[in-house]
């Protein structure tokens, strides 16, 4: 191995270790017996994950995480606004990146609201929602949330999205049309084929950046609202005990568990 | 006919960034000139919501930290990223190793934004594992104090928002032959100038979009600089402050100023490079 690449995948992994740093953090401290955030850990335990739940808690940071149905909720309610912006960034993001490699009247225009939307700072977005639907009458519901996720994660997805298309696409699609082939066909059989794996990480990126959105949710987020909102709330009432990071461990295993499995299948795809 | 589908193809996205964007700007725009009375607002036009957040004392304040943290972070993650961005497109041979450094660099994200940054108390506070090694290895005589400062801020940030910047740029790179720098290096071009000319010019399109992605992700964030930054008065803050008081004029007056002090960084980044080249040309 080159000289150049040893060091180039030290590099790297430092770079790793920096970014899952508070997480590697988090998950240790969360076996602490202590309800404080200290090191050293005096005495290791898995209250905060299956405690058993006794009835003078009743402040909420106490009460073990297996316990906390309002967490759970949120945890529900997060899957469901996260998934349907996924499902609705993937249709935006294609169809819109689709038709503007064509040049069409105001596909600069269309390109520049695109990028308003990533643009626009979060409290802007979440206040004139509040706003419109005041003026309207109308009361703020979890599709508010879903539909300005969409817009935020849509720009984003569709910079990604049209920068990664391979650049033979429209001559294979082009070639087909000239065939005479039908385009809806051209579409099934020649596009979307070659596309999968950029639809796919459109998904995903709607998913993620919608899970971990915080400023544009606080403003539309009603009832327990989703995890961003629902634990921020929760430390801005109740005090930080191991408990929030007994939760982020959970979510820390899933979500690295599912990733692995979505990278397995992109590499088996790729195939 | 194919051409009609197209237009109407683009209708889905166009009538929801019209619906959830461009109407609630326009409403904001629209109630930034009415005349604020508690709570709420009255029907009458005027310009003191602007005159009045543009002149307080602590307007000026409010700017220079809002853009020299936003405007550093982005920059910390362009000198930290690049060079991953480069090992990641070029050295990094087998696609389903790339596969799964992309879902390591995800996995972060799908942990609560509050965990993440409360996680950081048990290694910055004062009670935390960066000062405890540094008070037991003797280098300090009294706890540093890491929290509730900008250098806080900035570690934060980077950490959350070095995925922004990496991307674009990886995708700047991965238009790059890498046949152009080995013929660069076959030629004898002095290395500082096959980075500059080659790999760096390549990969401005992707630096712009990663430095605009990170710079609108911080600006808009609030949350972290009250929090960890000891109470940093932010534009962003300002806003929030505002319409927690229900004074809806000044909040949306407040949140136009912090839309074009986006637009104008905007502005001078596509001055530099236009980043359609990135997208569609």
């Amino acid at each position: 191995m080159k000289k150049s690449d040893i060091i180039a995948k030290i590099y790297m992994l430092i770079i790793f270790i920096v970014i899952y740093l508070p997480t590697i953090f988090l998950v240790i401290l969360s076996f602490n017996d202590s309800p404080k955030i200290l090191f050293p850990i005096k005495q290791l335990s898995m209250r905060w994950y299956t405690g058993q739940r006794e009835l003078w808690q009743m402040n909420p940071s106490y009460i073990p995480i297996i316990h906390d149905w309002q967490f759970w909720n949120a945890v529900t309610n997060s899957i469901r606004v996260s998934g349907i912006t996924a499902v609705l960034t993937c249709i935006i993001v294609t169809v819109t990146a689709l038709t503007m490699r064509y040049r069409l009247v105001g596909r600069d225009i269309l390109f520049y609201l695109f990028l308003l939307g990533f643009i626009t700072p979060g409290a802007l977005v979440g206040l004139g929602t509040v706003l419109m639907f005041s003026m309207l009458g109308v009361s703020i519901t979890e599709w508010n949330m879903i539909a300005i996720n969409t817009v935020y994660a849509s720009s984003f997805g569709f910079i990604l999205m049209m920068a990664r298309f391979d650049p033979e696409l429209m001559l294979y699609e082009q070639t087909a049309a000239a065939l005479r082939v039908d385009p809806l066909r051209v579409y099934l059989h020649i596009t979307l084929p070659l596309i999968k794996w950029e639809v796919l990480s459109a998904g995903i990126m709607g998913f993620l950046l919608s899970w971990g959105e915080l400023i544009r949710n606080l403003w539309v987020a009603r009832g327990t609202g989703v995890v961003s909102t629902f634990i921020y709330t929760q430390l801005t009432v109740y005090p930080l005990t191991t408990k929030w990071f007994a939760a982020g461990t959970i979510m820390t295993v899933v979500s690295i568990v599912g990733l692995l499995i979505m990278a397995e299948l992109l590499s088996r795809g790729a195939k | 006919m194919v051409r009609h589908m197209r237009y109407i193809l683009i209708l889905p996205g166009l009538i929801t960034y019209i619906f959830f964007l461009i109407v609630p700007l326009g409403i904001m725009t629209v109630m930034s000139f009415f005349k604020p009375v508690w709570p709420g607002y009255k029907v009458e036009f005027t310009v003191s919501n602007y005159i009045s957040y543009l002149t307080s004392p602590q307007f000026k304040t409010m700017l220079i930290n809002t853009l020299y943290t936003s405007i550093g972070t982005a920059f910390i993650c362009l000198v930290i990223g690049f060079p991953f961005a480069y090992c990641y497109t070029f050295k990094v041979k087998s696609q389903r190793a790339k596969n799964y450094i992309t879902m390591f660099l995800l996995a972060p994200f799908l942990i609560d934004w509050t965990i993440r940054s409360v996680a950081w108390l048990s290694i910055l506070g004062e009670g935390g594992v960066l000062n405890s090694l540094l008070l037991s290895s003797g280098l300090i005589s009294k706890p540093l104090k890491i929290l509730f400062t900008p250098a806080a801020l900035f570690i934060i940030w980077v950490q959350t928002n070095l995925l922004f910047m990496i991307f674009p740029i990886n995708l700047a790179l991965g238009r790059l032959d890498p046949e152009m720098i080995d013929a660069a290096r076959v030629l004898k071009a002095p290395p500082h100038r096959v980075i500059y000319d080659i790999i760096f010019k390549a990969s401005l399109p992707g630096v712009i979009c990663g430095f605009i992605f990170v710079f609108v992700n911080t600006i808009s964030d609030y949350v972290t600089p009250a929090l960890w930054a000891g109470g940093m008065q932010t534009l962003g803050l300002s806003v929030s402050t505002y319409a927690s008081q229900f004074l809806w004029p000044q909040a949306s007056a407040a949140g136009i100023i912090l839309l074009v002090v986006c637009i104008i960084v905007l502005y001078i980044l596509l001055k530099i490079v236009d980043i359609k080249k990135l997208v569609y040309e």
